[in-house]
């Protein structure tokens, strides 16, 4: 039997229709559709064991302790740590993207120096620190060569940037500017020391002036989790929240009540309620006690305080009423921004709880001790923070203070979250030597003649002490999560070497040793703090605070009205003085804010009328700095000729998910110095439209 | 005329059940050889020394976090607590404990059902299903299966098919929408 053709195409016919009975077909075609779904180029994800790790995050404008979750060793996730006293359980919007952010493309991988207009060449830590040295040896010992500023409130590294500059010769060493600026001025003019915190736990009214709680006021995490705790849903209500400011925020939004009031006027609300106060009876036994009277009754009188800030004496009363029939009231004022309040809204609120008899009382305002310090040469931090940064440099703007030969700029980024960003920018600019110790590439880092990339607190051993507004003294640590990705190093080892260096000892080899060093003389456990638990100290300052007078009496005028005032406010989504958008965050910028890349600001329809403005007519802002450029949105929670607008757009660093969007408002807020503390504010700034 | 004289001299339809016979023997037998190449594990694990040896059960070193996710395969840091240094006498373990651990590297174990990364899997909403059903039965086994690579998709030959995941959910009721596998 031959094979011929005939034969040969039913040996194949036959060998088709059998493959129809196999496998062959579907599967092949089947895993060739998974295949393309495996080409090389796709990313994969990383695979091991999942494990977990209490951590601190330092994104967002407060500490936030956290638990994160890797894979393989690799961070993905991170959530809420309930066992934590300094957040609650809770995360922030920008915290919660905290493992991204760690991959974020604006991430810093090596130390660099500046070659020329934004361009930089990559160099070895090595040749990085010996750089830095010799520019700091030659300022050695000589006073106003050498400044420094630090971002970051609650690190001890802050101590250990503070205790450097000090053995340098240097005084000028800084903190950003922050809502903790205008309380450490209050409370050192008050007579007292240590740091206000606020009891919210335990209160059963808590008025806020100005301070925007639920957003950029003090723990905002942290004040979320106390609101929530205090309102559970189908519960019954053990505190109730009045919000006292310009714009329907959310910390208004979740009040019971919001009552308007001019943007800046927060001294004058609660001097309108001390009025009430005084007249029912209440007093102090406080040595400026009658002065304080004497200046509440003749100048905040009800008529004034309406004709000021626009509250009827009749709701002022009721207020008031309602502040001495609480169980345990109490008053907390700042910025609605988080920075530029001055020290005058906080005195007149302390005044207030004086009156109320709600220091250091359980629900109350504290007076709570500063930790102690585990650099000697360290400046207290009291009076760091007391320290008027945005006033040194709107000095050397100005060439009334002597530019420094080198600054040192760790975890902030002035050049674009100061008040009139222009005029400070070109102050830093002036610096000969600007040296970066920044995670990401922000706007600081990208004008800086030095980058020295600091980690991420995923990545190093780091802490976190007392966040201005908690109600207790209270330190958290973190000990690294995973390896550096990039080539960083903390800062405070930075530090420690190129000290070492130049012959100056301050104390300790390394970051982790520095840190063991601050808990054990806070009284704390180590191991404790880096599997997630906070030390929380019971005590507070002995001794009573004063009402401050004479410094009241200087630094709070009536305004003159008949301007646009200026609220800006900040939201977390939108990033922090130090963090731009996050990615993941993109998708939640309100279209109300950021409408494709031009930035909206807020009036109600009458001042829109008043202006001869409608929905989405492009505008120019002006003020004392700088211009710019927005969309009016009509929005009725905006009191009367107040234009609310929203701060961390206008990024000119950083990636595509946040530069070139929208405008920088900061530099239209105006710098004005506050009478009786010569503290540098600017929540009183008015804008004129065109 | 000449065509049938042809078939007849090749033996009619003959060829043509040659050829389906064929087919089949190389779809159903030599297909599948062919398909998937076969590859041991890097370390020839006994999960019996270590169930009935040890007295240990599944959760013992297959743990759930807090939040119900599976915690992923043992870390070198989990076999430390007992391993780390040689226990026993088996060329395996030391092995292990030279190649893997003392070196630092995780081992990277062959997974039998990894899924593609576009699928969302809790083992945790499958607590009460036999590990079993879906896993080779290897707690009372010295030697781990060998594993069949897919020459074409690169998966595991016991990876779980979409078609399984639906057929299951559609028997025990639960919903086959997208979401619920795809996030």
């Amino acid at each position: 039997m031959g094979i011929d053709r005939r034969t040969f195409i039913q040996l194949v016919t036959g060998g088709v229709v059998g493959s129809l009975f196999t496998p062959v077909i579907w599967k092949s075609l089947d895993d060739a559709s998974i295949w393309s779904q495996n080409w090389s180029w796709i990313p994969r994800l990383k695979y091991g064991a999942i494990t977990e790790q209490a951590s601190l995050s330092k994104f967002g404008a407060s500490p936030c302790a956290e638990i994160v979750k890797s894979v393989g060793g690799s961070p993905y996730l991170t959530k809420g740590n309930g066992e934590n006293e300094m957040s609650k359980g809770g995360v922030d919007p920008i915290s919660a993207s905290g493992p991204q952010l760690m991959y974020s493309p604006s991430r810093i991988n090596g130390p660099m120096k500046k070659v020329g207009d934004g361009k930089y060449e990559s160099i070895s830590w090595e040749d990085a620190e010996k750089m830095l040295s010799e520019k700091l040896a030659a300022v050695k010992g000589q006073k106003g060569k050498l400044a420094v500023v630090s971002g970051d409130n609650t690190g001890t590294t802050s101590e250990v940037l503070s205790g450097f500059a000090t053995e340098m010769g240097s005084s000028d060493c800084y903190l950003m500017p922050s809502e903790e600026q205008g309380a450490a001025v209050a409370l050192s003019s008050m007579g007292g020391k240590g740091q206000i915190g606020y009891d919210l736990d335990n209160a059963d009214l808590v008025l806020f002036v100005g301070a925007d709680a639920m957003d950029s006021w003090g723990p905002v995490v942290r004040n979320q989790r106390v609101y929530s705790e205090s309102r559970p849903t189908g519960g019954e209500i053990t505190t109730k929240y009045f919000y006292a400011g310009s714009f329907l925020n959310n910390t208004a939004a979740a009040s019971d009540k919001w009552i308007p009031i001019v943007p800046g006027t927060g001294a004058i609300f609660c001097l309108g309620l001390a009025f009430h106060l005084l007249k029912s009876g209440a007093s102090a036994s406080v040595s400026d006690f009658d002065d304080f009277k004497t200046l509440v009754m003749s100048r905040f009188t009800p008529d004034k305080v309406e004709k000021a800030i626009g509250v009827t004496g009749a709701d002022m009363a009721a207020i008031a009423k309602q502040l001495s029939s609480a169980s345990a009231p109490v008053v907390v004022a700042g910025s609605e921004f988080g920075a530029g309040a001055g020290a005058a809204d906080v005195i007149a609120a302390s005044a207030v709880n004086m009156l109320l008899g709600r220091i250091n009382e359980k629900g109350g305002m504290k007076i709570l001790p500063n930790l102690p310090k585990a650099v000697e040469s360290a400046i207290d931090r009291s009076e760091l923070a007391a320290k008027d940064f945005a006033g040194y440099l709107a000095g050397i703007a100005a060439g009334k203070v002597a530019t420094p030969d080198v600054m040192m700029v760790y975890a902030a980024n002035p050049v674009y979250s100061l008040p009139q960003t222009e005029a400070m920018a070109s102050a830093l600019a002036k610096v000969p030597f600007l040296v970066s110790f920044s995670t990401f590439m922000d706007e600081t880092a990208s004008t800086a003649d030095l980058i020295m990339p600091n980690p991420t607190s995923y990545e190093c051993f780091e802490d976190a002490q007392t966040p201005y507004g908690v109600g207790a003294a209270m330190l958290s640590a973190c000990a690294p999560v995973t390896e550096p990705m990039y080539n960083s190093k903390a800062t405070v080892d930075v530090i420690l070497s190129v000290a070492s260096g130049m012959g100056i000892d301050l104390g300790y080899e390394s970051a982790e040793l520095l840190f063991q060093a601050k808990a054990e003389k806070a009284g704390a456990d180590w191991d404790s703090l880096i599997e997630g638990a906070a030390f929380v100290s019971d005590s507070t300052e002995s001794g009573s605070i004063k009402f401050a007078a004479s410094v009241l009496s200087k630094a709070v005028s009536m305004p003159k009205g008949g301007e646009i005032a200026f609220a800006p406010y900040s939201k977390l989504i939108n990033g922090s003085s130090t963090m731009a958008i996050p990615p993941l965050n993109v998708v939640l910028v309100s279209k109300n804010e950021l409408y494709g890349k031009d930035l909206l600001v807020q009036v109600n329809a009458k001042t829109a009328k008043k202006l001869g403005k409608s929905e989405g007519a492009k505008v120019k802002l002006s003020g004392a700095g700088g211009e710019c450029v927005a969309r009016i949105h009509i929005n009725e929670g905006v009191m009367n000729d107040v234009i609310a607008a929203p701060l961390g757009f206008g990024h000119t660093a950083w990636d595509v998910y946040s530069s070139g969007k929208g405008d920088n408002i900061s530099k239209i807020l105006t710098v004005s110095t506050e009478s009786g503390t010569g503290l540098s504010v600017w929540t009183s700034s008015f804008v004129s439209i065109a | 005329m000449e065509e049938k004289r042809t078939s007849k001299q090749c033996g009619g339809v003959l060829p043509f059940f040659i050829g389906v016979l064929a087919s089949l023997i190389i779809g159903w037998w030599v297909f599948p050889q062919v398909i998937y190449s076969q590859k041991t594990q890097p370390v020839d694990f006994s999960h019996k020394v270590h169930v009935e040896g040890e007295g240990m059960d599944c959760e013992s070193c297959h743990t759930f976090m807090e939040d119900g996710s599976f915690a992923g395969l043992p870390s070198n840091e989990k076999c430390a607590e007992c391993h780390e240094d040689m226990l026993g006498e088996t060329k395996a373990e030391e092995v292990y404990v030279t190649e893997y651990l003392q070196k630092g590297v995780e081992v990277p174990w062959l997974v039998y059902q990894y899924q593609p990364d576009n699928v969302y899997f809790s083992h945790m909403a499958h607590q009460g299903f036999e590990c079993t059903d879906c896993h080779p039965d290897v707690g009372n086994s010295n030697t781990l299966p060998t594993y069949y690579e897919n020459r074409i998709s690169g998966y595991s030959k016991q990876t779980m098919k979409m078609w399984q995941c639906e057929r299951c959910h559609a028997e025990v009721g639960t919903s086959n929408a997208c979401y619920v596998c795809h996030k």
